[in-house]
């Protein structure tokens, strides 16, 4: 999987290539709009991360040219502002999803990921880590073969870790997707459901499949305690 | 009519002054005339009396009295002109006196008798038993030989007082219509002349923060309304420059503080997520990604909250029920209640109809909520209800927590205030909530107050516009 990464922050994109690279992909990174905009016609890339702000030629000016010359390879936008019009009218210029600054790595990534999914049928209707089962048809969940019973905003969010096993997902990538973002001034509210969720599924069991990752978020895996 | 207006208050004054100014003058042409007229009938009389002196009386010697009667009889016709005549001896005995005149105006017999030591001519009124006024002129004469006479002559004012009292009616009549001819026109004018100032202020009335790009219209009349146009659009330019600027500056603080937060952020997970690090390490690199994610969330609220006081960020403006919105909210945060054992009730059972951005309005009900969750105790009661009263939304989140002290009440919407600051730092706010949800409620055109009583903890209120089409059909 290649793909192209314009951003004019140098630290920006040098820890977005060494993550990218940790997680096997090939990245090409251009510093300036104009020589994305030429490595984009170039190449053949599975996908594009374009920041908004950049020198010479401004992202929204790249993502226009990209699409006006037909490329169907999906597009992520960064951007350091987030003012609502700005999101609507790269949605519409042919952005596919759009990422406001700061952000976790994790999230980056889990939406690099659904858009290179994109299309693709990869739902697998039964999630598993180690004896932890969800079924996503009938919304049951077993854990060493026991059933577990949830609720459905409890049910929610094993669901989301679930399929995003072993990555770590954050307070806020976990309230956009199990709430919404008008949650986000509720200080604690992931970690009290994360609470509950971990008396139901980890309570009991010698190994504990829900971890916490300080100042990053939570996760799901089956690696040894560190 | 707005009695207050500039036009009703224009033409009063307008209309008094001229009601005033043409009492004056008629007032002054009234006098003048009854004087002017007055001293004609004297200069009349006065020669009259001299003219039987100096033609008839000055040779009475020579011609002997009942000449002299006879002559004036003949050429002053007392009773024809309604003249009063009467010729005195110096002894006091009446050489002639007229007749009762034609018209009978009065009784000459009434007229009181001659003062015969009049050394020089004398005009005076008298009132004639019966109130008849008359303007009596004496003049003493001496002839060439024998002793003087007086001569008076009067004739009654009742002449100059109908043409005075016909100049009055004219003035009657004629002032009150010339003032409300002069009030009618007045008032149109008025009207022309102020018409573009009702236009400016319908204008300048749907000037705000969202169409700042729009002027007055400037009417290019060269007077004092065209200045004021220009000087009223000159003022919004300045508003528009400065609301460009302030946004300018919010797009340009955010890129600039959250690009080095991004590079902070990636570069520290990307070190946590070796396995290789040293535990105190670690525990450091963590403590500082909650650092950097706290900043990112404090970044998020100020842009958040003056984006907001500019008039941007409302995604949307939709009408929907908020006492579903918030039963919806409710339900979702229930287990952070039960977490602490606190009863949360929501009382939502009306629809109450309002017009806003949906998304905005719950992160108001999650903030009020959580907050009041945040400071309630272990079994206490959180208590949320929505209503619609007296054609407004309510929402009130009122909770038996950790009541506000009142000096703090004032400022518990101010930014980076907390009422308790070891405690609100330990519970992960950066006192910014409220403030968003402040700014939240006024971009919606609604409000925030809060009450709090000691020991009984505190009530939040939220009121904002219902949206009035809905507001009927559901009464």
């Amino acid at each position: 999987m290649r793909i192209l990464l314009v951003e004019d922050e140098e630290k920006v994109s040098r820890f977005i290539v060494r993550g990218l690279t940790a997680e096997s992909f090939a990245v090409d990174t251009a510093p300036d709009g104009l020589a994305g905009f030429e490595l984009a016609t170039t190449y053949n890339y599975d996908l594009i991360v374009l920041d908004l702000m950049l020198p010479g030629l401004n992202g929204t000016e790249v993502l226009r040219r990209i699409r006006n010359a037909d490329h169907r390879v999906p597009i992520l936008m960064l951007t350091a502002r987030d003012a609502v019009a700005d999101k609507v009218e790269h949605l519409e210029a042919g952005a596919d999803d759009y990422l406001t600054k700061p952000f976790a790595f994790a999230e980056l990534m889990a939406r690099i990921k659904a858009l290179l999914r994109r299309g693709s049928v990869d739902r697998p209707s039964i999630l598993r880590v180690v004896d932890l089962e969800v079924d996503r048809l009938s919304q049951q969940v077993r854990r060493a073969n026991r059933r577990v019973e949830l609720t459905a905003k409890e049910y929610a969010l094993l669901e989301y870790l679930m399929a995003n096993a072993g990555r770590v997902l954050s307070r806020t990538m976990i309230i956009d997707h199990v709430w919404d973002q008008s949650f986000d001034g509720a200080t604690n509210i992931v970690d009290v459901y994360v609470r509950h969720l971990r008396t139901k599924v980890d309570e009991g069991h010698n190994k504990k499949l829900i971890r916490t990752v300080r100042g990053v978020g939570y996760k799901i895996s089956d690696e040894a305690d560190s | 009519m707005n009695t207050r207006s500039i036009r009703f208050r224009l033409t009063a004054w307008y209309a008094g002054l001229l009601a005033g100014l043409l009492i004056l003058f008629g007032v002054s042409i009234y006098i003048g005339l009854g004087h002017y007229l007055r001293s004609h009938l004297t200069d009349t009389l006065t020669k009259e009396a001299r003219q039987i002196g100096e033609t008839l009386l000055v040779n009475v010697g020579l011609s002997g009295e009942a000449y002299v009667v006879d002559e004036i009889k003949e050429h002053f016709a007392p009773e024809i002109n309604g003249l009063f005549l009467r010729v005195t001896r110096s002894d006091g005995s009446t050489l002639y006196e007229s007749d009762s005149p034609k018209d009978a105006s009065f009784d000459p017999r009434h007229v009181p008798a001659a003062r015969l030591d009049l050394s020089q001519a004398l005009s005076q009124v008298e009132r004639l038993p019966g109130g008849v006024e008359m303007m009596i002129c004496a003049v003493p004469f001496t002839p060439r030989e024998g002793s003087r006479f007086l001569i008076e002559a009067g004739a009654p004012l009742t002449q100059s007082e109908s043409v005075l009292h016909g100049l009055l009616l004219t003035f009657a009549v004629g002032l009150p219509l010339v003032v409300a001819v002069a009030v009618a026109g007045g008032y149109i004018v008025m009207r022309r002349a102020l018409k573009p100032v009702g236009e400016i202020t319908r204008t300048a009335e749907q000037i705000s923060s969202r169409n700042l790009s729009e002027r007055l219209p400037e009417a290019n009349t060269g007077d004092e309304l065209e200045a004021l146009s220009l000087a009223l659009n000159k003022m919004i330019a300045r508003i528009e420059h400065s609301f460009r600027h302030m946004k300018r500056f919010t797009a340009d603080a955010s890129h600039e503080l959250r690009t080095p937060l991004t590079v902070l952020r990636g570069e520290l997970e990307a070190v946590a997520q070796r396995p290789d690090i040293p535990t105190d390490a670690r525990e450091t690199i963590e403590s500082a990604l909650e650092e950097s994610e706290r900043l990112s969330k404090i970044v998020e609220s100020l842009l958040a909250i003056s984006r907001l006081d500019a008039g941007e960020a409302l995604m949307t403006r939709e009408r929907f029920d908020l006492a579903e919105l918030v039963a919806d909210t409710v339900e979702q945060m229930r287990l952070l209640a039960e977490d602490k054992r606190i009863t949360l009730s929501c009382s939502a059972k009306d629809a109450v109809q309002v017009e806003g951005d949906p998304g905005r309005l719950k992160q108001v009900v999650v903030n009020l909520a959580d907050n009041a969750i945040k400071y309630t105790n272990e079994g206490g009661k959180v208590n949320i209800r929505v209503a619609a009263v007296d054609g407004q939304a309510l929402l009130e989140v009122s909770d038996s927590g950790v009541s506000i002290p009142s000096e703090a009440l004032p400022h518990v919407f101010e930014r980076f205030y907390r009422v308790d600051k070891a405690r609100s730092r330990q519970m992960g706010g950066a006192g910014l909530g409220l403030s968003i949800v402040k700014s939240i409620c006024e971009a919606h055109g609604g409000h925030i107050t809060v009450e709090s009583t000691g020991g009984q903890g505190s009530r939040f209120t939220v009121k904002l516009p219902l949206d009035n089409a809905d507001w009927v059909n559901h009464e």
